[in-house]
């Protein structure tokens, strides 16, 4: 049983960092109809400038946030206002040649600038709180709650404000919210924007549990494109659901398989990934519409 | 107008695509390197033909070595310190030892170099012409293991010796070849040293996670089979594939074991993983030996003081006191090397010197330059250097020297088995998380 529930703190912890490093990602692809193949390097970017201002500066990796978001927000907008918006209407491919080398552009930058050493953020809420025979793992649970905190303003922004307002209308119908006078280029940045600061701050979230390194990004590309094919396009509840059930699963069938259990449970992600696909292809939870070609 | 712009930022897009594609290349390349290796290089054989112009009557004979070392590629860093140790020893054997003595004639010694580039195919191309086109009488082996395989098979072929120290993996050793010598501890030995001083101080139950890739598996195969040798219980193996992101579960399932010694590991990157996972989940092993990361000055500079008691496996450390019969004490070769090159040596060089040295005395000890009689030698080879000593087994590889231990101490990377080779006591058990 004590096995059993710390498992299932293991899982949440996990899918909980899961669901916020992919919401930028699934933001981004359910809006504007984007792919950002630059996803995983755009939370590795968060990382380093954490890893910059805690190993330079001695700040706290959570308190890094009040920069991350900001840089990465301006970031992101300037990357679009520059860049995606000449694609976005364009053939999926162009964007997905123009992401995958920005991705590789910012790995070797990164790459030349810090070198390819593995690095790793200190932070001072570290260590386990123990109950019973469980422990609740510090770091991961404020990196939980972080998580649930950007996940619920992002939900309050979308649903209450203006601009939330008209960057759904644009996910809903691009030509519809160009005719009622939404300025489409314009909710674009904002909304790459908003996402690469949520890419960012999952960055940070990374930074303090795991090695950081230039070429981390790949790997983290793919799983947010899994997680965001079984949870729905721009879907907050969806990928919160669908991180979280990733994770769960993951850390279950590493807990109760031996030996090669670790191995099974990141090849049954994907496999989840096909069963959902196949069973209901609009994702476990619908969410925004992908945007329609417009010729 | 407008629709121009597209057009032109998509061809910007392919200009950046392209700088970035050389940028990452140049990394791994370092293509400047070589020109100005050449230069350093040419001094040290300078200054050995000026040796043989003042000992010019000294020398019978002339041995030819050859080596194929990558300049460039991937590899090009562990080369370049391949060469300077085996350049290190040309350096001393020709001008301070005057030359390897065959019976009573005295030989000055050449090494011919090609650059593999890091791989494979090259590598063995390279290693024919050496052997066809130099008519080389010996061979000194490459740097990584993957080129040491393909580069003995064509020594192999041509019944040559090859003496290698820059290839650990035991599948070198595993095809009846012989022509091949590796001065190195092999994989399977790297977790030997530890396991045993943990035996010694009482540890009684072992858990062990590994990388399924090749290196860490002989690691961990290696650490299964020393540790029932030296009467430890392995009360569970588990295996997580590369680039794993999260071994929680792994460290939760060994919490709930409560073994005495826990070895993982595969890359830099696990290390991390599993001291803050160990930290996180409260699991606190009385000791943790990480196969790659603890023996590297950035391993400490990352965990931070988490990293205290954890212990690791090295080939080389400066620190360990050896004495060597030819080039000292690690010491005296580390102040040598730096004289020499200016810059402290690694484990790499360090190795690749011990390898050229063991060619050497097993040249001597046969007394001729014949192969078979030099192949008989290195059999019988019994021989104590500054890297540890050199005994090889019917494979070639090298079953004398242990693998040594470190264990990080207040910051510091510090050699704690095996005895003969220790600075510090060996501290056990580590302290819990929480009591520091």
């Amino acid at each position: 049983m004590d096995q059993f529930l710390q498992a299932l703190i293991n899982g949440v912890m996990l899918g909980g960092f899961y669901a916020v490093m992919v919401l930028g990602f699934s933001v981004i692809w359910g809006v504007m109809g984007v792919i950002n193949l630059a996803h995983g390097e755009l939370v590795m970017l968060g990382a380093y400038i954490t890893w910059v201002l805690n190993k330079q500066f001695g700040w706290e990796p959570f308190a890094a946030l009040v920069v991350v978001m900001p840089v990465m927000f301006v970031l992101g907008y300037i990357l679009q206002r520059v860049l995606i918006n000449r694609v976005v209407e364009r053939p999926h491919l162009i964007s997905l040649l123009v992401t995958f080398g920005l991705g590789i552009m910012l790995s070797n930058s990164v790459k030349l600038i810090y070198t390819a050493d593995p690095r790793q953020t200190k932070t001072a809420l570290s260590g386990f709180w123990r109950v019973g025979q469980i422990t609740f793992p510090v770091t991961k649970t404020y990196i939980l709650l972080a998580a649930l905190i950007i996940m619920l303003l992002l939900y309050l922004f979308l649903q209450y404000t203006r601009t939330g307002k008209s960057i759904r209308a644009a996910a809903q119908n691009r030509e519809a919210a160009r005719i009622v006078g939404i300025e489409i280029h314009q909710v674009y940045a904002i909304t790459f924007a908003i996402c690469t600061a949520l890419t960012g701050a999952a960055g940070m979230l990374i930074s303090p549990t795991q090695a950081i390194f230039p070429f981390m990004g790949p790997p983290l590309t793919l799983k947010a494109f899994a997680i965001t094919a079984m949870s729905g396009l721009g879907s907050i509840p969806g990928a919160l659901m669908g991180g979280i059930v990733l994770g769960l699963v993951e850390v279950f069938i590493a807990t109760y398989i031996p030996g090669i259990g670790t191995n099974l449970g990141i090849v049954s992600s994907f496999v989840l990934l096909v069963v959902v696909l196949v069973t209901r292809p609009q994702g476990l939870f619908g969410g925004l519409q992908p945007a329609t070609e417009v010729r | 107008m407008k629709h121009k712009f597209p057009r032109l930022l998509t061809l910007l897009v392919i200009l950046m695509l392209f700088l970035a594609a050389c940028g990452g290349g140049q990394g791994g390349e370092e293509p400047t390197a070589p020109p100005q290796e050449e230069p350093t290089q040419a001094p040290a054989e300078e200054e050995t033909g000026g040796g043989e112009e003042a000992a010019a009557p000294e020398f019978d004979g002339v041995i030819r070595l050859g080596a194929a070392v990558s300049e460039t590629g991937k590899y090009a860093r562990e080369g370049k310190d391949t060469r300077q140790g085996y350049n290190l020893w040309l350096d001393w054997v020709n001008n301070e030892y005057g030359g390897i003595r065959v019976g009573d004639k005295r030989y000055k010694v050449e090494i011919v170099y090609y650059d593999d580039e890091g791989d494979p195919d090259t590598a063995a191309n390279l290693v024919e012409k050496l052997i066809t086109e130099d008519e080389v009488d010996f061979l000194l082996g490459p740097y990584s293991s993957g080129l040491t395989i393909a580069t003995s098979a064509i020594a192999e072929k041509y019944g040559v010796i090859m003496v290698e120290g820059n290839g650990a993996s035991e599948s070198i050793f595993e095809r009846g070849f012989q022509n091949i010598f590796g001065v190195l501890t092999p994989a399977g030995n790297y977790t030997q040293s530890a396991l045993k001083a943990l035996a010694d101080k009482g540890a009684k139950t072992v858990v062990v996670a590994y990388e399924d890739t090749a290196f860490p598996t002989s690691v961990a195969e290696g650490a299964i089979k020393w540790a029932e040798e030296y009467g430890m219980e392995v009360l569970a193996v588990e295996t997580y594939p590369k680039d794993v992101a999260d071994v929680s579960a792994i460290m939760t399932k060994f919490r709930d074991l409560n073994p005495d010694v826990f070895v993982g590991g595969g890359h830099f990157n696990d290390a991390l993983l599993f001291v803050s996972a160990a930290q996180e989940l409260g699991f606190t092993p009385k000791a943790m030996v990480i196969t790659v990361g603890p023996s590297n000055p950035q391993f400490v500079e990352e965990v931070g003081d988490a990293a205290n008691y954890i212990i690791g496996p090295t080939q080389w450390e400066a620190s360990m006191t050896w004495q060597g019969k030819y080039l000292g004490t690690p010491a005296e070769y580390a102040a040598r090397y730096e004289a020499m090159w200016n810059e402290p040596p690694t484990y790499q060089a360090a190795e690749s010197t011990a390898t050229a040295l063991a060619l050497q005395a097993a040249i001597e000890n046969a007394g001729t330059l014949e192969m078979d009689a030099v192949r008989e030698a290195l059999r019988n080879l019994d021989l104590m250097t500054f890297y540890g000593p050199i005994r090889f087994d019917e494979t070639g590889k090298n079953v004398a020297k242990p693998m040594g231990a470190i264990q990080i101490q207040d910051g510091e990377i510090l050699v704690v088995a095996p005895e003969e080779a220790a600075v510090a006591d060996l501290l056990y058990p580590m302290p819990a998380w929480e009591d520091r």
